[in-house]
């Protein structure tokens, strides 16, 4: 039995460290602050650039006339926001089901030898360089199709959406604690129902996290764009056709020695951070904002509680 | 060594459909991973009535209650021999569908699950509109009445769309009772309900136990020995996965036969 | 390992034997003063009064360990008995002043032959000094034989006491029978302390 006395006696040992550490707390706040702001700053800057250069060119022309002869200014980027917003709808259409059933799998079925074979060469694949995948879609598609395709684009950039949105999608659904599965399983619901109406409803906020990231990504692929897609100056036509992107766009618009190419490159570069923002906010928009519907997210956010 | 008293006699002598028991465990041994969490435990629980079921932490209890609704075998590397005879119907054998015979029992959990993402309706419902129930009359009906048997009508009637999870710690788990009541099962399990609340919710649930037993046949595991002295009629006290007397919870706690039980609700443990 | 209950029992227990020994010499006292004729009420008095303050002090403790620990099976027996027991006791104290006051209102008796008394007060001393010793050690054999005992001395009033009608004093009768009727009483008591006794051991109640 450790006494009064002998308690102060210890006591006496402890205090002197405390101002040092005081000291070392602050440094260390200073430091992480330091490098919270290192760290925004090329965010920061880049944002600003692109509004600053971009803003110029902006206008209704430019946002729907396909582009004028190269080097005169004219004309506009409208058949390139159109295969964007084309080639990420078609992409997640095949991309997004395939994650989100993968990771699923691997979350509530996973507990086996042969999930975790897939689950490894799922992180192999989201590491891929997207150039490989480009080239791998333009042998399996393009080359035996005949012609470079909207298809072509959208099987090469949702083979790069897969795996991140698997990981993502297993990672939600492995935070929805067991006992609400338990739960379920109590009340006699069939597992599909327990996995899709509970548990999925549950993970919501992650997965379209995980969407989201996805989709940003693909947003500024080009390097499989060129190979799949090629570009054009022309809207979309058909599914037998070449189409246009926004980072395809960029990239030629930036490689053209005319200022007013220039121009042009940096609004497009605007108008691709504004699409890829306004998406991510839109879908937030539907999916959580439904009271109760939050999720995991709700449980941060309760502030009253009654008897 | 056996070391299974009680004032009960071995299940041999008795046929299965014997009706004052709704539920009867046969020679359950439960394993997870091979090691035995249950060995071989025969108990009958009496129609209408509450069994507790007591025990130092890691005893079995637990385990043999998961037992009873085929909860156990979701455990991987769990496994199970015996059986389990609800209104003499054997629950292990082949011909019966886990799933749906998990609607005749219910079962509430130590701390509160309501599902996060719905409604306290959506909640009470959800055993019946996602089996597939739907219509609305007959829910409202169900939803209702699960809710008043809870206790918890009067405090909620007014905004059932609001979130599960808005509700305090003791109404949560009321809230999961009604869930379970919902699904109008015969029986149902109550897996330490109250440990995680206050002593105020903890009455209020006991109460509720009280009057269930009218029509419900419930089986509780509980540390609290007052608890189970307070609801329960008859109490199971098991040790190191054996059951080591059953009996009257008069009985158990006045006069128990077993020194191990003595030891045990005396506060005799080490 | 000492539980949180273990001291109260400790100090239930020296209370019952301290109020034990209050009871036996309370009884001895007046009985041997009774057949000697002499006079012992105020001392029997200061016991009977002791022992009354015991069974205040038990009854307090018993009260709080049941509030405080929620005894169950063997302490909740033995606090149950000790409060049924220790009533037994100021029962013994009460009927010990009894005998010291027929005295007291009779006046002298130094002509009767207290024959009936003499005979049956080594039986009722030798009870008496059984039961508490019962309850001290929980012997179950003592506990049957007190039982006995306490048969034979039922039948001994049962004889006595219709006989006391043909006595030729009747002051000496009256006074007996009061004796003989006490001394059936303090036995009985000592026989209800043996079935508390086979209660807390066995948990039965017969």
């Amino acid at each position: 039995m450790i006494t009064a006395k002998q308690r102060a006696e210890f006591r006496t040992h402890f205090r002197y460290n405390v101002k040092k550490r005081l000291i070392i707390d602050k440094i260390a706040t200073g430091i992480v602050i330091g490098f919270v702001a290192l760290a925004i700053i090329p965010l920061g800057s880049i944002l600003l650039e692109v509004t600053k250069n971009g803003s110029a060119a902006l206008s209704i022309e430019f946002l729907t006339q396909i582009p004028g002869a190269i080097g005169t200014g004219e004309g506009g980027i409208g058949p390139a926001i159109q295969g964007t917003m084309l080639i990420i709808a078609a992409s997640s259409m095949i991309g997004v089901p395939i994650g989100i059933l993968s990771g699923i799998f691997l979350s509530e079925f996973g507990d086996n030898r042969y999930a975790k074979t897939i689950r490894f060469f799922n992180d192999v694949m989201a590491e891929f360089p997207s150039i490989v995948i480009g080239i791998f879609a333009f042998l399996v598609i393009v080359l035996v199709l005949g012609h470079f395709s909207l298809w072509a684009g959208a099987f090469a950039l949702s083979i790069i959406m897969l795996p991140i949105i698997a990981r993502t999608t297993e990672e939600s659904l492995k935070l929805v604690p067991i006992t609400y599965r338990e739960a379920g399983y109590a009340l006699g619901l069939k597992r599909w129902i327990i996995i899709t109406r509970i548990v999925l409803s549950s993970a919501k906020s992650g997965m379209i996290t995980g969407i989201m990231l996805a989709v940003a990504r693909i947003g500024g692929e080009t390097a499989p764009l060129i190979m799949t897609i090629l570009g054009s100056s022309q809207f979309f036509s058909g599914f037998d056709g070449p189409i246009d992107a926004l980072p395809l766009r960029i990239w030629r618009l930036s490689l053209l020695p005319y200022d007013s190419a220039q121009a042009q490159g940096w609004g497009a570069a605007l108008i691709l951070i504004l699409i890829v923002l306004s998406v991510n906010i839109g879908v937030r928009y539907i999916f959580l904002r439904k009271s109760g519907g939050a999720g995991l997210f709700y449980f941060r956010s309760v502030k009253r509680r009654q008897r | 060594m056996s070391t299974t008293e009680g004032t009960f006699s071995p299940l041999n002598n008795l046929t299965p459909s014997d009706s004052d028991y709704k539920l009867i465990a046969e020679n359950v041994i439960a394993k997870y991973n091979g090691v035995e969490a249950v060995k071989n435990v025969s108990i009958k629980f009496k129609n209408k009535a509450v069994t507790a079921l007591i025990g130092p932490s890691g005893c079995g209890k637990t385990t043999l209650l998961r037992c009873l609704n085929r909860m156990h075998e979701l455990t991987k590397g769990a496994s199970l021999t015996g059986r389990v005879l609800l209104d003499g119907e054997d629950l292990y054998s082949n011909e019966q569908n886990p799933i749906v015979l998990r609607r005749k029992i219910g079962m509430v959990f130590q701390k509160p699950n309501p599902f996060p993402t719905m409604s306290i309706y959506d909640n009470v419902a959800a055993g019946l509109k996602l089996n597939g129930l739907k219509n609305k009359t007959i829910i409202d009906e169900i939803v209702r009445s699960c809710l008043e048997m809870s206790y918890l009508w009067d405090e909620v009637k007014n905004d059932l769309k609001k979130p599960g999870m808005s509700l305090s710690g003791g109404q949560q788990q009321r809230l999961c009772i009604a869930r379970a009541l919902a699904i109008q099962p015969e029986v149902l399990l109550m897996d330490e309900p109250a440990s995680a609340l206050d002593p105020l919710a903890t009455q209020k649930i006991e109460e509720m136990i009280t009057e269930l037993k009218k029509e419900y046949t419930i089986i509780i595991v509980t540390h609290n020995m007052q608890q189970a002295m307070r609801v329960s009629d008859y109490t199971g006290f098991m040790y190191l996965g054996n059951l080591i007397e059953f009996g009257e919870t008069r009985q158990i706690f006045e006069n128990p036969k077993n020194e191990t039980t003595a030891k045990y609700v005396q506060g005799q443990f080490g | 390992m000492t539980r949180l209950i273990d001291p109260s029992l400790n100090q239930l227990s020296s209370l019952m034997d301290k109020m034990g020994h209050l009871a036996s010499q309370s009884i001895n006292l007046a009985l041997d003063s009774y057949l000697e004729g002499k006079q012992a009420r105020n001392e029997v008095y200061e016991l009977s009064k002791q022992i009354s303050d015991l069974y205040d002090q038990i009854g307090n403790l018993t009260y709080e360990m049941i509030l405080k620990y929620q005894p169950v099976a063997s302490d909740f027996r033995l606090i149950r008995s000790s409060i049924e027991i220790s009533y037994a006791f100021t029962r013994f104290g009460r009927y010990a002043f009894d005998i010291t006051a027929v005295r007291e209102m009779f006046g002298d008796l130094s002509e009767c032959k207290n024959e009936v008394i003499y005979t049956i007060s080594g039986e009722i001393k030798n009870m008496i000094n059984i039961a508490i010793r019962c309850f001290a050690t929980l012997d179950l054999e003592k506990a049957k034989q007190l039982k006995t005992d306490e048969d034979l001395v039922d039948k001994y009033y049962a004889r006595h006491l219709p006989m006391l009608i043909n006595s030729k004093n009747t002051k000496c009768a009256l006074a007996d029978a009061l004796v003989l009727r006490y001394l059936e009483r303090i036995a009985d008591h000592a026989a209800f302390m043996a079935e508390s006794v086979n209660y807390i051991v066995t948990g039965n109640r017969s």
